[in-house]
């Protein structure tokens, strides 16, 4: 396609129709709404539905419903909205129904500031719904790269039957950027595929690898889905014989496939004393004042973290025995922080936080390199 | 007869048991249960979700549908429980979202036939809002919501449509709030299909949840029902046989209801059972956005 | 199978049948019937009575006309009629 400049919110509706997203159900709410507007005017233009729902809690239902209903589903909130779709994301979880759910991050807590950026919703996106699941959040850093992030949260979504969060925020999902958007029949899209018959299928089989293939309602092979715990055809049981064997699998399906879940770009420079774990809007702060440090002669390295979760504990473990300073810059008050932390050691990682809505500047950054 | 009181078969199919297809194939109300399902269900005995269920699978069987395409939707409760135990797609969701999921089930799959299954509080406490705009929509989901005046599950705390005074463990003082009455709540949201009747009356509940199902558009069938464990004992109502004959005497026809005078009809306290509401002008909500795409993608006006 | 060989019928009598109550037959399934008695306090003929496990059995199975209330209510599908001409 041609070089157009394009909002990282608009880059998003594209994405999830390029990944074959036919139905979005979402709720007006800054700074995410672009995304609606967007996808209600080219959904139908591919046969796909957009509808409005009455809150976040039946948008998030619905997109689950419709994934059931065999569409590649996706909602778009911020944080209010995120706040409200916790219980159907944690149902989601539950029954390994694929959706992706895009978190445009604006400055909270409460109403808060609605058109200033934040990642104050990183531990939520994480730990958001009760009990212990797996999720996946995924943060882009600039507008081509929601583009491209929203296919993969739609591939990754599909491929371990996980709801998928694209964890964006005001700054890069307003922003306008050149982008050339690749021919849509030339990326790499998964699709939900089935072997066994009818009667073989089991919805939740713990014999079929980490990810039993997930048959879409009204096809024939009318099983059961519950939120409750359940067994491998889903019916709700309380045998721990039962319960185990799904909580051992699901809870690791995503741990045994960090190689293609954990995405990071490293900007490595061996002799480094100092080093700077970033993600999201911040990283592009962070990517001027490395240029800067350099060109002053410091020695720096930089880790872009793409995937957030599952943290990436091993790209994060090893840059850490390598320098002696890990410089965290987060647009909250120190959120994942605390898991560089606990792969680098407290006392070598240099936080550098702003939680007021305005962006860590690359000279905040400079001065923790400077130190 | 008396001394072959047969043991009842698992149905998981097992020699020693009687195989159901020779035994079963003379009733209706068995034909649509699931196979690898352990029966009998959790409900407390002579509870009137079980007749609800046998009403609603005899209302599928009559309107000749495939197992295929039929899609039970439920939230949290004892109504929750019910799609599990028959062979149809099930999707048993979160309290009070059940016509949330259900609407993106039928968007994403119009052909198929979804009913969505709730209690009281589930459909009209936590799940008003979406039951209002689900009508609102005129989206073509039957919701059946059996209607017993309690939480049951939680073990009987006062619901939407608990009677003023009435005992319940959260309503120890008697209940002070006033009750939804949910069929004209339907109507005014914008259902196109409304309809009462009770547990006692099963053959009605049969018709209107035919008709409810058949009905392109948001429809309503209120089963008014009763919990003698929670509500019941809480009101020293009595037992389920006591509580079903309540629902008899207490209950009358819309067409009896429609001969009394104005007077009589205002103090009425009996459930007037029939079909409340028909409307068959508005269009369905998933044809509705069928036109908007074939329009989108004839490039029509933005 | 050798061609049906036709055997002239002798014409049969229209006789009126006297107009026979319907009959039914009930059938109950004890591990499925949780006891609650709705079958046995609505049987319009009395064709059931509770036994000491607070079961239905059939007591008076001629009664039956296959109305169907028993098993149209029963929660738990635990009770079957059959028409018997």
């Amino acid at each position: 396609m041609a070089v157009s400049l394009m909002q990282g919110n608009e880059a998003i509706g594209w994405g999830a129709l390029a990944a074959g997203c036919r139905f979005f159900a979402g709720y007006p709410i800054t700074p995410s709404t672009e995304i609606a507007e967007m996808l209600s005017r080219e959904l139908p233009k591919v046969g796909g539905t957009f509808i409005q729902m009455e809150d976040e809690i039946a948008s998030m239902a619905a997109i689950i419903g419709a994934s059931v209903g065999g569409l590649k589903a996706m909602t778009a909130t911020s944080g209010p909205g995120f706040s409200l779709m916790q219980e159907n994301l944690g149902y989601a979880a539950m029954t390994e129904v694929p959706c992706v759910i895009v978190n445009v991050q604006r400055l909270g807590p409460s109403t808060g500031r609605a058109t200033a950026g934040s990642q104050g919703d990183v531990m939520q996106a994480r730990w958001g719904t009760h009990g212990d699941h797996p999720i996946i959040a995924i943060s882009p850093t600039s507008v081509r790269q929601s583009f491209d992030l929203t296919i993969k949260a739609f591939n990754l979504s599909e491929q371990y039957r996980t709801p998928v969060i694209l964890l964006t925020e005001a700054i890069i999902g307003h922003m306008r950027e050149p982008v050339d958007l690749p021919e849509f029949e030339t990326l790499e899209v998964v699709e939900r595929v089935v072997t066994s018959s009818p009667d073989e299928y089991v919805p939740f089989s713990n014999e079929m690898g980490d990810v039993p293939p997930l048959a879409g309602f009204g096809q024939g092979y009318r099983y059961h889905i519950t939120g409750l715990f359940h067994d491998q055809m889903g019916f709700p049981t309380q045998r721990l014989d039962e319960i185990n064997p799904w909580l051992e699998r699901v809870n690791n399906k995503l741990n045994n496939h960090l190689d293609e879940i954990v995405m990071v770009e490293e900007d490595i420079q061996e002799d480094a004393t100092v080093a700077i774990v970033a993600y999201g809007a911040s990283a592009r702060s962070a990517r001027h004042a490395l240029k800067v440090a350099r060109s002053q002669g410091h020695r720096a390295s930089m880790l872009t973290l793409l995937t957030i979760w599952p943290f990436p504990e091993v790209q994060v473990e090893k840059l850490g025995e390598r320098v002696e300073r890990v410089i965290v810059p987060e647009m909250n008050l120190g959120q994942l922080a605390l898991e560089v932390e606990r792969m680098v050691g407290r006392r070598k990682v240099v936080r550098v936080n702003r939680a007021d809505g305005e962006m860590v500047t690359p000279q905040m950054i400079l001065d923790a390199i400077e130190g | 007869m008396a001394e072959h009181i047969l043991d009842a078969h698992e149905l998981d199919v097992d020699e020693i048991r009687i195989p159901r297809e020779n035994w079963f194939e003379s009733s209706e109300t068995l034909q649509k249960l699931r196979k690898n399902k352990k029966f009998p269900t959790i409900w407390c005995a002579g509870c009137g979700n079980g007749i609800v269920m046998g009403s609603l699978i005899r209302a599928i069987e009559h309107l000749g549908l495939s197992n295929d395409e039929v899609a039970l939707v439920s939230g949290i409760g004892c109504a929750g429980r019910m799609p599990v135990y028959m062979d149809f797609n099930t999707l048993h969701t979160n309290h009070g979202r059940a016509l949330a999921f259900a609407t993106g089930l039928k968007i994403a799959r119009p052909d198929m036939k979804v009913i969505a299954i709730m209690g009281d509080g589930d459909a009209l406490a936590i799940g008003g809002n979406h039951f209002i705009h689900a009508a609102r929509r005129n989206i073509g989901i039957t919701s059946i919501v059996i209607n017993n005046a309690i939480y049951g599950m939680t073990g009987g705390q006062y619901s939407p449509t608990t009677p003023i005074g009435k005992q319940a463990t959260t309503a120890p003082y008697g209940n002070i709030e006033p009750s939804f009455p949910l069929c004209e709540l339907a109507i005014a949201a914008g259902a196109t299909y409304v309809a009462r009747s009770t547990v006692y009356h099963v053959l009605e509940l049969d018709k209107y949840i035919e008709a409810a199902i058949r009905k392109d558009g948001f429809s309503l069938v209120e089963a008014v029902s009763y919990c003698h464990t929670t509500y019941g004992r809480l009101n020293k109502f009595g037992t389920a046989p006591e509580m079903m004959r309540d629902l008899k005497k207490n209950s009358i026809s819309k067409a009896a209801y429609e001969k009394l005078s104005a007077k009589r009809q205002a103090g009425n306290s009996k459930i007037v059972r029939g079909v409340l509401h028909v409307n068959d002008e508005r269009e369905e909500f998933t044809k509705l956005c069928r036109k908007l795409t074939e329009q989108a993608q004839g490039g029509g006006r933005q | 199978m050798a061609d049906a060989i036709s055997v002239i019928q002798p014409p049969t009598v229209e006789i009126a049948p006297r107009q026979k109550k319907p009959r039914g037959e009930v059938i109950v399934f004890g591990n499925w019937c949780k006891g609650c008695g709705l079958c046995v306090e609505f049987c319009p003929t009395g064709v059931l009575a509770l036994d000491e496990a607070d079961h239905p059995v059939v007591v008076k199975p001629e009664n039956c006309t296959g109305c169907h209330w028993c098993d149209t209510h029963c929660p738990d599908m635990a009770i079957v009629v059959r028409r018997i001409e």
